[in-house]
């Protein structure tokens, strides 16, 4: 394994090297790996026929969990973003059961809906279990071992004051302002293996008896259910399976970034991950990677125009969106481009109607 | 025609400030170590620094005033030659918008790509926390010119900032209310989903317990609120002394009026987020009675703070606010550092930067502590007759 890593080290600096002069330095190919892992995650249940937004959520679970195992337990980083993967996992069932009955607009409402959730509890948890451990002290329910529990603990801290006030000081997840001082133990070669372990996963599930059943209710969800598809079993799989790859993607950018705090898994995260999906295309597992990809390094790549470069940025999507509407990893869409600025307008008409049929 | 003559009048507004500061020099050459330190003479032709501010995306309210701050700080260092003759001071400005993974991505290309002597920044707190441990890997010196979160600063040896965390500023505020004002109960409400305004709540609490005001209810709200007059109404019917609130700007107008408007007339206590002239402007006469603890006002009357304010009104048209006056303040701690280092190195830059006391700055008579956090006089503010005014101040004037 070490002589890998070594290799890919050294693959790695001539790479960024090659890639300096677009502004991609090491934490920016980072964050680069982490988004295609997220756009993968979605890209499997858009594969699947469903619209859900849900992977902003899951991020997060993944990364409060994995980063607690690491911070708080001392857990290696494998082992807890594993864990990490398996709570979002089981957490995405009950979720998915009733969830996943909806359709379109209203699967993505819902699963928007689980994602604020996620943060809203993120965010009070401490209140939460502060509001609880007050009244357990003030109606005295186990109240020696809350007392020695508090006084050996850094996380609870409770205050009784004379006239009878009591105070109670909890913190974990830290509300607001989020678990600090994170180590930064994710490293490159770390993303790109998971990435490409992801990637051989999804090239292998297409080919199986889930792929299949995946693409059949995408097209059709009466017809595949009537040709024998458990297409509520085959939702829900997909769906954890997703949350599991999202998660993945929370945990090992929560040990890059040495903070994490709710406000990044608000509804700005999950308009970015579908931004990806829409940008690179569903046609192939390359859309999303790609599509992250691009998005991500773009506003690194246009630091040059200072301000000026959101702006900069939109036009460039605006223009991938209307003339490569099916996404950047499209072969039919650039020739349909490339007959576009020829103005052959035959060749043209002809790309309308091939894309129509497909 | 009409947008060439509209553009032909910005230039020549822009244009004229240059004119003015240089006109001015003699009065901004108090700022700065003159005599501490001998004028340099081993720098190079030009010293660049770095600043990583968000100068687009939501908080880009805070991070444009803060690039206008340090552009007119450099003017002002490059005119006086404070590095020496010959020696220009350049800033590379990096937007970070409002995420930690940018304020990375910046503040490693500063470091790696531009190879900057020191850093400023970044405009907030969570992605300081994100940002500043790679300076402080690669022995860069880095001066938060806004971070008021605790705990910034024990990232590292070559971590500082600048800006006066809340939890200095609001003891003095509420010790000064309840001795003036003879405040014995209050309600407070504060948003409970952001950094700033939790970290503010809990100062509050401390510094109201220690005074032995009481409490009487607590309320919360989210950022992006607009009606606050549930949790006002069921404050307000606790009939409290005053009403301690811990906000950030944009949601201080509407509960101030919003308080005002259910008929409540005590004082409205609270920190910076009350410390903006445009509270004034958009809350008019329901803004009387605000209290407003700061690390710095436009009210203050420290000579420097005065020039600073009027240059900045004359360079950009409008007044500055703390934040302004906090990055201006950080580029010359910054430029006074590289001048008593006499070297570009991050080691000897980052003790110079230590071993600054009793500095004359717009904020005060300026000194970093032990930990590299800041150590200035705090202004406490009431707003009366439709200005700021120092809180003591007004009332022995009575």
């Amino acid at each position: 394994m070490g002589f890998l890593i070594d290799g890919f080290n050294q693959l790695q600096t001539w790479l960024l090297i090659l890639l300096s002069p677009l502004n991609i330095t090491e934490p920016v190919l980072q964050f680069m790996l982490v988004s295609a892992i997220l756009g993968l995650s979605i890209y499997l249940t858009l594969y699947t026929g469903m619209f859900s937004l849900a992977n902003g959520g899951f991020m997060a679970i993944g990364a409060y969990v994995s980063v607690l195992l690491t911070q708080q337990a001392g857990w290696s980083l494998s082992l807890s973003i594993l864990t990490g993967m398996i709570v979002a996992g089981i957490i995405a069932v009950p979720i998915g059961l009733p969830v996943l009955r909806l359709r379109d607009i209203y699967l993505a409402i819902a699963t928007i809906g689980f994602g604020e959730v996620v943060r809203i509890m993120a965010l009070n948890f401490d209140d939460l279990v502060e509001s609880f451990i007050k009244w357990m002290v003030q109606k005295e329910i186990l109240f020696d071992s809350l007392i020695s529990r508090a006084e050996t603990s850094d996380m609870l801290d409770i205050t009784i004051r004379d006239n009878g006030n009591v105070r109670v000081n909890f913190e974990l997840l830290g509300g607001a302002r989020g678990i600090k001082g994170i180590p930064v133990m994710a490293e490159t070669w770390m993303l790109v293996l998971f990435l490409i372990i992801v990637i051989y996963f999804i090239i292998r599930l297409h080919r199986s008896r889930l792929g299949r059943a995946m693409a059949a209710i995408r097209q059709d969800e009466q017809a595949a259910s009537n040709m024998g598809i458990d297409v509520v079993y085959v939702k829900n799989v997909v769906f954890v399976l997703s949350a599991m790859i999202a998660a993945a993607a929370g945990g090992l950018s929560g040990h890059l970034t040495r903070i994490i705090d709710p406000s990044n898994y608000g509804f700005d995260l999950v308009v970015d991950i579908l931004a990806y999906a829409v940008l690179g295309g569903t046609q192939t597992w390359a859309g999303p990677v790609i599509g992250a990809m691009v998005l991500r390094a773009l506003p690194e790549t246009l630091r040059g125009f200072s301000e000026l470069r959101g702006l900069i940025n939109g036009l460039i999507l605006l223009g991938a969106i209307v003339y490569l509407p099916s996404g950047l990893v499209d072969i039919k869409g650039f020739r349909g481009l490339v007959a576009y600025f020829r103005n052959n307008r035959t060749q043209r008409k002809e790309m309308v109607k091939d894309n129509a049929n497909t | 025609m009409k947008t060439s003559r509209k553009l032909f009048l910005l230039l020549l507004i822009l244009s004229l400030p240059t004119l003015f500061i240089s006109a001015q020099d003699d009065m901004d050459m108090q700022i700065g170590f003159w005599e501490e330190c001998a004028t340099p003479e081993n720098l190079p032709e030009t010293v660049t620094i770095g600043a990583i501010f968000s100068l687009s995306g939501p908080v880009s309210v805070y991070g444009s005033v803060q690039n206008q701050g340090v552009v007119l700080a450099i003017q002002d260092i490059n005119e006086a030659a404070y590095l020496g003759e010959g020696v220009t001071l350049e800033v590379i400005f990096e937007d970070a918008q409002n995420d930690a993974e940018q304020a990375i991505n910046a503040m490693t290309k500063l470091i790696e790509e531009d190879g900057v002597v020191a850093v400023l920044g970044p405009t907030l707190s969570t992605q300081a926390f994100s940002a500043d441990a790679i300076a402080q890997e690669n022995g860069i010196p880095v001066m938060g010119v806004s971070n008021t979160a605790s705990g910034i600063t024990d990232m590292g040896d070559f971590v500082f900032r600048n800006s006066l965390p809340e939890s200095a500023v609001t003891p003095g505020t509420i010790a000064q209310a309840s001795e003036i004002l003879g405040i014995e109960s209050v309600g407070v409400l504060y948003g409970n989903d952001d950094d700033f305004t939790v970290s503010g709540y809990e100062v509050f609490v401390d510094a109201l317990e220690d005074n032995d005001i009481d409490i009487l209810r607590e309320e919360t709200f989210a950022v992006g609120d607009v009606d606050f007059s549930t949790q006002l109404t069921n404050l307000l019917s606790d009939e409290p002394d005053a009403l301690v609130i811990s906000t950030l700007a944009a949601e201080a107008v509407q509960i101030i009026t919003q308080a005002r408007d259910l008929g409540f007339d005590g004082p409205i206590i609270g920190g910076n987020g009350l410390n903006s002239p445009s509270i004034i402007e958009q809350a008019g006469d329901d803004a009387e009675g605000v209290i407003a603890g700061a690390a710095w006002n436009i009210a203050s009357p420290n000579p420097l703070s005065v020039a600073f304010a009027a240059a900045y009104q004359e360079a950009y048209d409008f007044a500055p606010d703390q934040f302004a006056t906090q990055a201006y303040t950080g580029a010359w701690l910054m430029a006074t550092a590289i001048r008593c280092a006499d070297s570009t190195d991050g080691q000897a830059v980052r003790d110079a930067l230590a071993g600054i006391e009793g500095f004359d700055s717009p904020l005060g008579s300026f000194s970093f502590a032990e930990d590299r956090n800041p150590v200035h006089d705090p202004v406490v503010q009431i707003i009366a007759d439709g200005a700021f005014t120092v809180l003591g101040a007004d009332m022995t004037d009575e």
